[in-house]
């Protein structure tokens, strides 16, 4: 019965996608299809994503439509919901190609789910910009019809991130971490790399996704007095952290949290106690070098009321930017789409992109600082934004 | 070691605890009056969340002016909802049967219904009140108002529950109907009122978690199961049906919470928390506190 009902969920969420942006148009529409967890884990973290897509297809529609090698054609999108699993994203895909015979293709939410997807995008020989993954492994994806425009992948974080630490006379660190597959693989890389840096771990705590008391783990913290305190946490538990810690009063001058303080009610809830918080993230709306950077946020928070969260958001937004600017040279055929997407250089809010295999092969591997509210660029030189100040 | 001596690790226990037994106990007060096991109880506990946030950061409110909010308006939804679909179905037995035996799927179905609905509302994307209050310590135990605050309130209100099921005569009338339904109604307890009490005042209590609970953590419409979950290892600790004993369990869960993982690492936590949960089952199945019901 739950599925038969799923069943009837999905139609009626096809529908909705098909009959939202029907209007009459000399060329037909372009439909882009994708699938989204609107329910199950991810949920709360997909409207991260969904929001950049709806506000590229409302700006590309306003200028007339989508530039498809030379013609304007209106964006017309077809989603269904995956619930946060990736077999139904898979199924979704091959829908999408097979059954709504979509034009173009955009990613639906999450590591697994790409990963997921890459052999199925290899069969169906239908290309498509990856966004929100980020693993080491996910350079071991065969080169084809998948690209990933993340720079903030574990290995390199774990390196930049110690380099960046020694640079600011760092000795000593706590790292406490959250029981989830990407804090886990940046902790394999992170610890190694303090070492060779070195840097002495004086505290390491794991502790499980659904650990809701971290006065423990956080008054050892306290008592090591560490130079730095490196947070590995999801937004839940990164949310545990901040307030545990800011009662027990446990700080340091480099205070490092993983995935939360980019999403847009963090740094509001906290005030001016986020900052100095470090976090990953390679955009910022204040680089200047990238024209396209402001623009896309102030329309962001124009449309939404809210600031776009500055790593899914961002890199959706590129994905989009990049499909757009490859269309609009190789039209709809999927293999001349293919060999624009891993030949071109593309203009995006992040600066230029360009691939390497699945890679991204220009934007560095990056951290962002709350300063005064804000989200600046401190690490590396070339991109930032400004200067690494140490937290009060 | 000497650091498990600490205030602030006792503190934190009554905390953690004291939320559990909060939310376990509305989940027992239903169970144990109407025989109606509610897997949506974790939603409950995040409407009232998404209640103290409308009021605080959307309107403005105080929390002391939110938190009875949140209590109030949820106990009305729960005497709706007892209104709205079970007064029916309870005056008839043969429904009734039915309803019992299904009670699980019925509330999955409310639960999915609750979270999707409020998606809808207020969006998917996680929300949270400002958490920027002052500090305060006292002995050796540091903490914000809020946190001091809201453990003030859990155990004012954990309290004044244990005392009025003990004293009072609704109470009393309530601990009649757990131990054997059809003599509470042959003595003349008005079965019907107090079922909607149950439900109001099981549903006031989860809100009032819940506000409790968004002054210090981010809420989504997703953010329920754990709290249900959590609900359930609770109650059935304490005895299904035994409002005090939920009441004892949830302390008792916080302390073995916290201080184990003091004693041992963050690791252990879910190996503590499971295995004296197992162990409970496996020496005590009637619960920790279960006397004999039946």
């Amino acid at each position: 019965m739950l599925a038969r009902f799923s069943r009837a969920l999905l139609v009626a969420a096809g529908l909705a996608g098909l009959g939202g942006t029907a209007m009459a148009q000399s060329a037909p529409p372009v439909k882009i299809g994708f699938s989204i967890a609107k329910t199950g884990l991810f949920a709360a973290a997909a409207p991260s994503q969904l929001t950049a897509y709806e506000l590229w297809r409302d700006q590309v529609n306003a200028k007339g439509g989508l530039d498809v090698g030379g013609t304007k054609r209106r964006i017309e999108f077809v989603q269904y919901d995956d619930q946060s699993d990736p077999s139904q994203a898979v199924r979704i895909y091959e829908k999408l190609a097979n059954d709504d015979k979509v034009d173009l293709l955009l990613a639906p939410w999450g590591t697994p789910h790409h990963f997921a997807l890459a052999g199925v995008l290899e069969r169906l020989k239908f290309p498509m910009v990856g966004n929100s993954a980020a693993s080491s492994q996910l350079r071991d994806i065969k080169p084809g019809y998948i690209w990933f425009p993340t720079s903030a992948i574990p290995d390199r974080m774990a390196t930049e991130l110690a380099t960046m630490m020694k640079g600011q006379g760092v000795k000593t660190a706590a790292v406490t971490g959250v029981q989830l597959p990407f804090s886990i693989e940046i902790r394999k890389f992170l610890m190694p790399a303090l070492e060779k840096a070195g840097i002495k771990v004086v505290v390491s705590q794991e502790y499980p996704p659904d650990a809701k008391d971290l006065t423990a783990v956080l008054t050892q913290v306290r008592n090591a007095k560490p130079d730095a305190i490196l947070s590995l946490s999801y937004p839940n538990d990164s949310v545990g952290f901040m307030t545990q810690a800011k009662e027990l009063g446990v700080s340091a001058p480099f205070q490092f949290v993983l995935v939360g303080p980019t999403i847009d009610f963090f740094p509001k809830m906290f005030g001016p106690a986020a900052d100095g918080l470090i976090t990953i993230g390679h955009w910022s709306p204040h680089q200047k070098a990238w024209p396209r950077a402001k623009p896309f946020f102030d329309a962001y928070v124009a449309k939404f009321n809210a600031r776009p969260d500055y790593l899914d958001t961002a890199l959706a937004y590129m994905s989009c930017e990049i499909l757009e600017q490859a269309v609009a040279k190789s039209g709809l055929d999927r293999e001349k789409l293919r060999a624009a997407i891993a030949g071109g250089t593309f203009d995006t809010i992040n600066g230029p992109v360009k691939f390497d295999g699945v890679q991204n092969a220009i934007t560095p591997t990056a951290f962002l600082q709350i300063q005064k509210g804000e989200f600046h660029l401190v690490w590396p030189k070339t991109v930032a934004t400004s200067d690494f100040q140490p937290r009060k | 070691m000497s650091s498990l001596l600490s205030g602030q690790l006792l503190f934190a226990a009554l905390a953690t605890g004291g939320l559990y037994a909060l939310v376990a106990f509305g989940l027992n007060l239903i169970y144990g009056t109407l025989r109606l096991l509610n897997v949506a109880h974790g939603e409950i506990v995040m409407l009232g969340a998404y209640a103290a946030y409308w009021a605080m950061t959307m309107m403005g409110g105080a929390p002391l002016f939110a938190l009875p909010l949140a209590a109030l308006l949820l106990g009305a939804f729960g005497f709706a909802l007892y209104g709205g679909l079970f007064r029916l179905a309870l005056s008839r037995p043969a429904l009734m049967k039915r309803i019992e035996g299904n009670s699980l799927l019925l509330f999955f179905g409310v639960s999915i219904i609750l979270q999707n609905a409020v998606s809808l509302v207020f969006s998917a994307s996680p929300r949270a009140n400002k958490a920027d209050d002052a500090l305060i310590a006292f002995a050796d135990i540091q903490t914000s108002q809020s946190r001091l605050m809201a453990v003030a309130i859990t155990f004012l209100v954990c309290l004044s529950l244990a005392i009025a099921l003990k004293t009072s005569w609704a109470g009393r009338a309530v601990r009649a109907m757990i131990q054997n339904r059809d003599a509470a109604a042959i003595v003349g307890i008005p079965l019907d009122r107090l079922q909607a009490w149950s439900f109001a005042i099981g549903f006031a209590v989860a809100g009032l978690a819940g506000a409790l609970v968004s002054l210090f953590e981010q809420i989504s419409p997703f953010m329920g199961f754990p709290y249900t979950v959590a609900a359930f290892v609770v109650i059935i600790l304490g005895g299904l049906g035994n409002l005090a004993g939920s009441l004892a369990a949830g302390l008792l869960l916080g302390v073995v919470e916290t201080f184990g993982v003091a004693a041992t690492s963050a690791n252990w936590r879910s190996i503590l928390v499971w295995g004296i949960f197992i162990l409970v089952m496996l020496l005590k199945p009637q619960g920790l506190f279960g006397g004999s019901r039946r």
